[in-house]
C-alpha cells in the first residue's frame, strides 16, 4: 500500500495519523509555552530533573510489550517492592550511594516474586492481560498495605520511631529519604549554562538501553518477539510460550523496582501509601505521548515521551492560570490528558487489530474461494 | 437432554457438590466469612438488628449501581468499568435539578429526568465506542471513564453554577467537592414508607425503588429483546447468523447500563445525602464490578439474583468487618481486606479459563 | 549448558549478596555529637573549653564556646576529626587529631571533648545518644486508605509525577 506511488500530501497525511499523539502534545505545548511565562532556564532543568527521575521507570515497561503483553499496569508492583526495600534501608541507616544500591539489591527478590506471581496470573488471563495487570496493581496494593501498615513494627522490625507510628507498629504516611536524597544524582553532576545535568543517573539510564538493545538480540529476546507475534507460531517452534511471558514480566518488575529507586532518590521523599498509586498510569501515558502503542514501543518513544508529557505536565497549570484564571483547572487538565492519551492509543490499538483480522478474514475467503474455483 | 436423563441417576452429595461448584469457592468463603461475622458481632458489643440496618441501608443505597452492570454483561460486553460514565450523567442531573430551584422529592424526579438525556448521550457514544473495539472493552471502558470524570473535574469548575448550596461563594469558582442535599432529595426513598422496629430499620421506599427497577430489567431480558440481548452476549456470530444486529443490540445495553448507573448514583446520594463531585467516581466502578462477581456472575453471564446476593454480601462485608474487627481485636484491617477480597474477586474472574469466550 | 547456566546465576546471587553486605556496612550511617560540657570521672572534674573547633576532613563542622553541643554525620564505623581548642581567652589554640570507632547498632555517640583532650579512658568520655521523644512525634498520625470513598467527604489527591 505504501508504494512509490504515494504523493507527498498523503506521506504527510501518514505521517500525521501515525504520529497523531506526539504531534497533539506538541501542539499543546507550542500553544501553552508562551502563557506560562517560564524562563528557558528552568524549563530544561525541570525536563532535565524529571527526565532522569522517570526514564528508568518507563523503560520497564519495553520488554511486556516486545513480549505482546501490552502496557505492564502491574509495573506498579516493582514500585512497591522499592518502597519496602527503602523503608527497611531508611530504618537500618544506610545513607548516599550504598543506601541506593542497598534499596536496589534488596527490592530484586521481591520484585521476582511479584513478579513470578504477576506473571502466572496474567498467563491465566490471555487476551486480557492489561486489564489483568491493572487489577493485580489494586489487589497487591492491599498486600502491600497488610504488611507495611500491620506487618511491619509487629513481624517485621522496625526500630526508629520517625519510621514508626506511635502505636507501635505501621509505617508513618511520610518515609523521610533525605539521607539518599540526590544522592546518585549529585555524584559528578555538571552544571551547563544555569541546567544541572546528574551525569550518573544519565549514564546509567544509557547503560539499561544498551542493555535493552542487547536484549532484543539475544535469544531470550528473540523468543519474546516470537511469542509477541504469534504465541502458537512460537509453541510450534518449540518457544516455552508461558516461560517466556513470565520472565518478560519479571523483568519489567525487577526494572520498575530499580527504576523507583531513583525516582525516590530524586524526590527525596516518600509518601508510603500513595507513592506507587499512580505512577504506572504517568509512566504508561507519557510512554504513549512518545509515540508509543501497545503492542510497538522503542526506546526513543520513551525519551520523547519523558520529555512531551513532563512539558506539559509543567506548563498546564500556569496555562490554566492564564486561560481560565485558575491553576486546579491546569492540574485537571494534565489529569485529563493523562487518561485521554491512554484512552486514544488503547482505542487506536484494538481498532487497528480489528482491522488487520477483518483483512486476514478476507483474504482466508478469497483463498478459499480461489481453492474451490479449481 | 442425556444430563438431564442421569439427573436421576445422581446421588444427593454428588448434588450438593455439583451446587457448589457452581457456586465457586471464594463466595463460598466470603458467605462463610460473613455468616461467621454475623455470629460474632453481638460477642463484640455491637448490637444485632442496628448491624442488620446497617447491611439493609447500604444495599439500598448500592443496589442499582450495581444492577447497572447486567444488560452489558447479558450483551457480551464484559463487568462494566465504565461505571463512571453514568454516573456522570446522574450527577449532571442531580446537579441541574438543583441548580434550577426544584426541592424536594420533586428535585429526585427531576434529576432522573435531566439526567436521562445525558445517560442516552454519553451512552451512545460510548456503546459506539465499544462497537468499535469489541475484545478490549474492559481495558478501555475503565480509561474511558476515567477520561470523562477528569474531563467533567473541569467542568465541575467551569460550568455557571450559581446557586450557594453547592457552588463555592460569589465569584463563580464551580461547585464544591462535596455537599449535603438535605433540602433536596436526601433520604427521600429510604424514607418512604420506612419500617422501624426497635433498632431495626428498613427503607422500604429505597428497596422497592430498586425492585421496581430489578424487576424492569428482569422483565425486559424476557422479552424478545431481551432473549436478543442473551443471545448476542453468549454468542456473536451465532446471533449474526440468527439475523440479529448485533451492535444494535450492544448499543442498547450500553445506553441501559449508563442510564441505571445515572439513576443508581442518584439513589446512592439519596441514602448518604450528600453530592460528591470530582474524583469521587473514579473508585466507583471497581466496588460494583466486584459487588455482582461476588454475587455469583461471570464476565459473560449475569442475573438479578446474582445482584441481590452480590449486593448483600459486599456491603455486608464492608459494614460488618469494621465493627467485628475493632471489637474483637482493636485493630481495624478492615480496609485492607476489603481491597484484597475485592479485587483478589474481580481477577479471580478475569482468570478463569471457562469464561473466555472471545 | 544448564550447569552453566546454574553456576553463572548462582555466582550473580552470591555477587549481589556480597555487595549488599558491602553496602551494609560502609553506607551504615552515624552521628557523632561533640560536648564541650563540664565531665566528672574519678572524683575529678574536667573544665570546660573557652572554644573548640571540629574539623572532619579539613571542614568545620563545629564551633563550640563552654557548654555548647555539635555534631557530624558520617558513613561507616569510624571518623577522623581535628579539633582545635582555646582554653582561655589570648591562649594560642592547640590541635588533636583522634579516630573514634562507633559500634555499628549506635545510631549516634556523644563525645566529651574536655574528657577526651585528658586522655580519660574512652568509657569515660562516650555515651550512647538517646533522642529525645517530641511531641510531634508522638502525636498520633491517622492513616487514611480509603480506597471506596467509605468517608463521609472524600478528597481527591493528585500525586505528582
Amino acid at each position: 500500500m505504501n508504494g512509490k506511488n504515494t504523493s507527498a500530501p498523503r506521506k504527510a497525511l501518514n505521517f500525521l495519523s501515525n504520529n497523531a499523539v506526539p504531534v497533539m502534545f506538541i501542539i499543546i505545548i507550542a500553544i501553552c509555552l508562551p502563557m506560562s511565562g517560564f524562563s528557558t532556564t528552568f524549563l530544561l532543568n525541570e525536563i532535565m530533573t524529571r527526565l532522569s527521575r522517570n526514564a528508568f521507570l518507563i523503560l520497564s515497561l519495553l520488554i511486556p510489550i516486545m513480549a505482546g503483553m501490552g502496557l505492564n499496569f502491574g509495573m506498579t508492583l516493582g514500585a512497591m517492592a522499592a518502597e519496602i526495600a527503602l523503608i527497611l534501608t531508611s530504618d537500618w541507616q544506610i545513607w548516599g550511594i550504598p543506601g541506593i544500591v542497598l534499596a536496589m539489591i534488596m527490592s530484586i527478590p521481591i520484585s521476582i516474586l511479584l513478579g513470578l506471581l504477576c506473571g502466572k496470573i496474567l498467563n491465566a488471563a490471555k487476551g486480557r492481560e492489561m486489564i489483568t495487570s491493572y487489577i493485580i496493581s489494586f489487589f497487591m496494593n492491599g498486600v502491600y498495605q497488610l504488611v507495611v501498615l500491620y506487618m511491619m513494627g509487629s513481624i517485621i522490625p522496625i526500630v526508629h520511631t520517625t519510621i514508626k507510628l506511635p502505636r507501635g507498629y505501621g509505617v508513618r504516611a511520610s518515609v523521610d529519604l533525605t539521607r539518599i536524597r540526590k544522592a546518585l544524582d549529585n555524584v559528578l553532576s555538571i552544571n551547563i549554562g544555569g541546567v544541572i545535568v546528574p551525569v550518573v543517573t544519565l549514564l546509567i539510564i544509557a547503560l539499561m538501553c544498551l542493555i535493552i538493545v542487547w536484549f532484543r538480540r539475544t535469544k531470550l529476546g528473540q523468543d519474546m518477539r516470537a511469542v509477541g507475534q504469534d504465541m502458537e507460531v512460537a509453541r510450534a517452534a518449540g518457544i516455552d510460550v508461558e516461560g517466556t511471558r513470565i520472565i518478560s514480566i519479571v523483568i519489567s518488575t525487577v526494572l520498575a523496582g530499580i527504576g523507583m529507586v531513583i525516582y525516590l532518590q530524586n524526590m527525596g521523599d516518600m509518601a508510603t501509601y500513595s507513592s506507587h498509586s499512580q505512577i504506572g498510569m504517568f509512566c504508561i501515558a507519557a510512554l504513549l505521548v512518545g509515540g508509543a502503542s501497545v503492542d510497538k514501543a522503542s526506546i526513543g518513544n520513551v525519551f520523547l515521551g519523558v520529555i512531551l508529557f513532563h512539558t506539559m505536565f509543567i506548563l498546564a497549570p500556569k496555562a490554566g492560570a492564564v486561560i481560565a484564571g485558575n491553576e486546579v483547572i491546569g492540574e485537571y487538565f494534565r489529569v485529563f490528558v493523562s487518561y485521554g492519551v491512554i484512552t486514544v492509543a488503547l482505542v487506536m490499538y484494538e481498532t487497528k487489530k480489528r482491522r488487520a483480522k477483518a483483512g486476514m478474514g478476507a483474504q482466508l475467503a478469497a483463498a478459499q474461494r480461489e481453492g474451490d474455483k479449481r | 437432554m442425556s444430563e438431564y436423563v442421569n439427573e436421576s441417576n445422581r446421588t444427593l452429595s454428588k448434588r450438593v457438590i455439583e451446587a457448589l461448584k457452581e457456586f465457586g469457592l471464594p463466595r463460598m468463603i466470603i458467605a462463610a466469612f460473613l455468616l461467621l461475622m454475623f455470629i460474632v458481632a453481638p460477642f463484640t458489643g455491637a448490637n444485632f438488628w442496628t448491624q442488620i440496618t446497617n447491611v439493609i441501608n447500604r444495599f439500598s443505597w448500592n443496589a442499582v449501581l450495581v444492577l447497572a452492570m447486567v444488560p452489558m454483561v447479558h450483551s457480551g460486553c464484559g463487568l462494566n468499568f465504565g461505571l463512571p460514565v453514568g454516573i456522570i450523567a446522574g450527577l449532571l442531573g442531580a446537579t441541574l435539578s438543583i441548580e434550577w430551584g426544584f426541592t424536594g422529592p420533586l428535585s429526585f424526579v427531576m434529576a432522573i429526568l435531566i439526567a436521562t438525556p445525558f445517560a442516552l448521550l454519553f451512552g451512545l457514544a460510548y456503546g459506539w465506542l465499544l462497537n468499535k473495539i469489541k475484545g478490549g472493552e474492559m481495558m478501555i471502558a475503565t480509561y474511558v471513564g476515567f477520561s470523562v470524570v477528569s474531563f467533567f473535574c473541569m467542568m465541575w469548575l467551569v460550568l455557571p453554577y450559581r446557586k450557594p448550596d453547592m457552588a463555592w461563594g460569589f465569584e463563580g469558582t464551580g461547585l464544591r467537592t462535596t455537599f449535603p442535599i438535605d433540602k433536596y432529595y436526601g433520604g427521600v426513598l429510604s424514607n418512604f414508607l420506612r419500617i422501624e422496629i426497635g433498632r431495626l430499620v428498613i427503607p422500604t421506599g429505597a428497596l422497592l425503588f430498586f425492585a421496581l427497577l430489578a424487576l424492569a430489567i428482569w422483565a425486559f431480558l424476557h422479552t424478545k429483546t431481551g432473549t436478543a440481548m442473551t443471545a448476542v452476549g453468549s454468542n456473536a456470530t451465532f446471533a449474526r447468523a440468527a439475523g440479529i444486529n448485533v451492535d444494535k443490540i450492544r448499543m442498547l445495553s450500553v445506553v441501559m447500563s449508563t442510564w441505571l448507573a445515572a439513576v443508581g448514583i442518584l439513589v446512592y446520594e439519596q441514602g448518604f445525602g450528600f453530592v460528591q463531585l470530582y474524583n469521587a467516581p473514579f473508585n466507583m466502578a471497581l466496588p460494583a464490578v466486584s459487588a455482582i462477581l461476588i454475587g455469583g456472575a461471570t464476565a459473560n453471564k449475569a442475573s438479578i439474583t446474582n445482584v441481590i446476593i452480590g449486593t448483600i454480601l459486599f456491603q455486608g462485608m464492608v459494614t460488618m468487618t469494621p465493627t467485628v474487627m475493632n471489637g474483637l481485636i482493636n485493630l481495624d484491617i478492615s480496609e485492607v481486606l476489603r481491597v484484597v477480597v475485592s479485587n483478589g474477586m474481580i481477577l479471580y474472574a478475569l482468570t478463569r479459563k471457562s469464561e473466555v469466550t472471545r | 549448558m544448564k550447569k552453566r547456566r546454574i553456576l553463572f546465576v548462582a555466582a550473580a546471587i552470591l555477587l549481589l549478596i556480597a555487595i549488599a553486605a558491602c553496602m551494609m556496612v560502609i553506607g551504615r550511617g552515624h552521628t557523632m555529637y561533640f560536648d564541650n560540657k563540664k565531665l566528672e570521672y574519678e572524683g575529678q572534674t574536667y573544665d570546660t573549653y573557652r572554644r573548640i573547633n571540629v574539623f572532619v576532613n579539613g571542614e568545620q563542622v563545629a564551633k563550640l564556646s563552654a557548654k555548647d553541643r555539635g555534631m557530624a554525620t558520617f558513613m561507616g564505623q569510624q571518623l577522623s576529626f581535628d579539633i582545635e581548642v582555646t582554653k582561655e581567652k589570648g591562649d594560642d589554640p592547640v590541635n588533636y587529631s583522634y579516630t573514634v570507632k562507633v559500634p555499628y547498632k549506635e545510631d549516634g555517640i556523644v563525645l566529651n571533648l574536655p574528657g577526651m583532650i585528658a586522655g580519660l579512658p574512652e568509657e569515660a568520655y562516650t555515651t550512647v545518644f538517646v533522642p529525645m521523644v517530641t511531641e510531634e512525634d508522638n502525636a498520633e498520625e491517622e492513616i487514611v486508605i480509603d480506597e471506596f470513598g467509605m468517608s463521609d467527604v472524600t478528597e481527591g489527591e493528585d500525586t505528582e509525577p
